[in-house]
């Protein structure tokens, strides 16, 4: 597979998202070993979660306890199920073994090149995404090892990383903001936020502030 | 539960989610759940920001980090909503609102 031309078409693809993924691996592992996870557990969750967004919510919701970071990985976990739904379609029939595989690393970056890639003709979809998902391994991990290593040497206070962790998860949602919908969500995400800080305990203020924007712009008829 | 069993069931809940309709074909979710799960993670994502932004230390307040948020906000309505535009211009707006406080 890796000499195959759709392969290499994923890997090219994928350069500059290799870039992109190590700063932010970089950044994840700085925030984890700031939100207290040891220097070899932030390369461990990228190595096995492999999740930008599920791994930035569970570190930022470590110090509220378990149930509500299960609960926002749980719920962002959802979203892929529409997206394994459409890859499912896009590679036929596969062997299980690949189909586990392409499952590991179904992100939105490479699940975005591959849908693209098949829509213009790729002619192997499952080695032009496993081309893709390699580079975006590899990046992730490595710069979340490089920046739990940096970050042990920080002072996060000192470097504003509280608001460069806001700031990355409202850089997280500016693209997904689309449809006046989405505005409706946002807005009543902030609401929500304000109100649950002043009402719930500190463990469930995120989780329902989110769940309450999130119902509000699902039953938002169009 | 110590951090190391929390990020293998986070690897195991986020694998299966991934792995659900890969294994058995079936449609995604539609009507009321499928729109629920489509805006979930902007909601998080805005709630988790909000808190970090607006209430660092548990309760509203004016704080550079407010800077920094409309400072993101300019930053993605300037760069097409870039990651890297909402970064950037947010960044900067809580470092200089940060030093002209003291």
């Amino acid at each position: 597979m890796p000499a195959s031309p759709s392969f290499r078409r994923g890997v090219r693809d994928s350069i500059l998202i290799l870039f992109a993924i190590g700063a932010f691996g970089v950044a994840f592992g700085v925030v984890a070993v700031d939100a207290g996870f040891p220097v070899w557990l932030a390369p461990l969750a990228s190595l096995v979660i492999v999740s930008g967004a599920a791994q930035f919510t569970m570190v930022g919701l470590l110090a509220t306890g378990t149930a509500p970071v299960l609960l926002a990985v749980t719920g962002l976990g959802l979203r892929h199920l529409p997206m394994s739904a459409t890859l499912a379609r896009l590679i036929g029939p596969q062997p299980l073994r690949t189909r586990l595989r392409l499952a590991f690393i179904l992100v939105d970056e490479t699940f975005g090149l591959t849908v693209h890639a098949a829509a213009t003709g790729v002619d192997d979809v499952v080695a032009y995404k496993t081309g893709a998902d390699l580079m975006l391994y590899s990046g992730w991990v490595t710069g979340s090892a490089v920046g739990a290593w940096v970050g042990d040497a920080m002072d996060p206070a000192a470097a504003g990383l509280g608001v460069l962790f806001g700031l990355m998860f409202l850089g997280l949602a500016a693209p997904l903001v689309r449809r006046r919908r989405d505005w409706v969500v946002a807005i009543a995400a902030v609401a929500a936020t304000v109100a649950a800080i002043a009402l719930l305990p500190a463990a469930w203020r995120l989780t329902s502030a989110a769940a309450t924007a999130a119902l509000i712009g699902a039953v938002r008829h169009e | 539960m110590n951090d190391l069993l929390l990020v293998l069931v986070a690897a195991v809940i986020t694998f299966a989610s991934r792995v659900a309709f890969l294994v058995r074909p079936r449609p995604a979710p539609e009507g009321l759940v499928g729109r629920f799960l489509d805006v979930f993670p902007l909601a998080l994502f805005v709630a988790i920001a909000t808190g970090a932004l607006i209430a660092p230390s548990g309760s509203p307040e004016v704080t550079p980090g407010l800077a920094a948020a409309i400072g993101g906000i300019v930053g993605g309505a300037l760069f097409h909503r870039a990651l890297w535009g909402v970064l950037a211009v947010g960044a900067v707006s809580f470092y200089v609102v940060r030093a002209l406080a003291g």
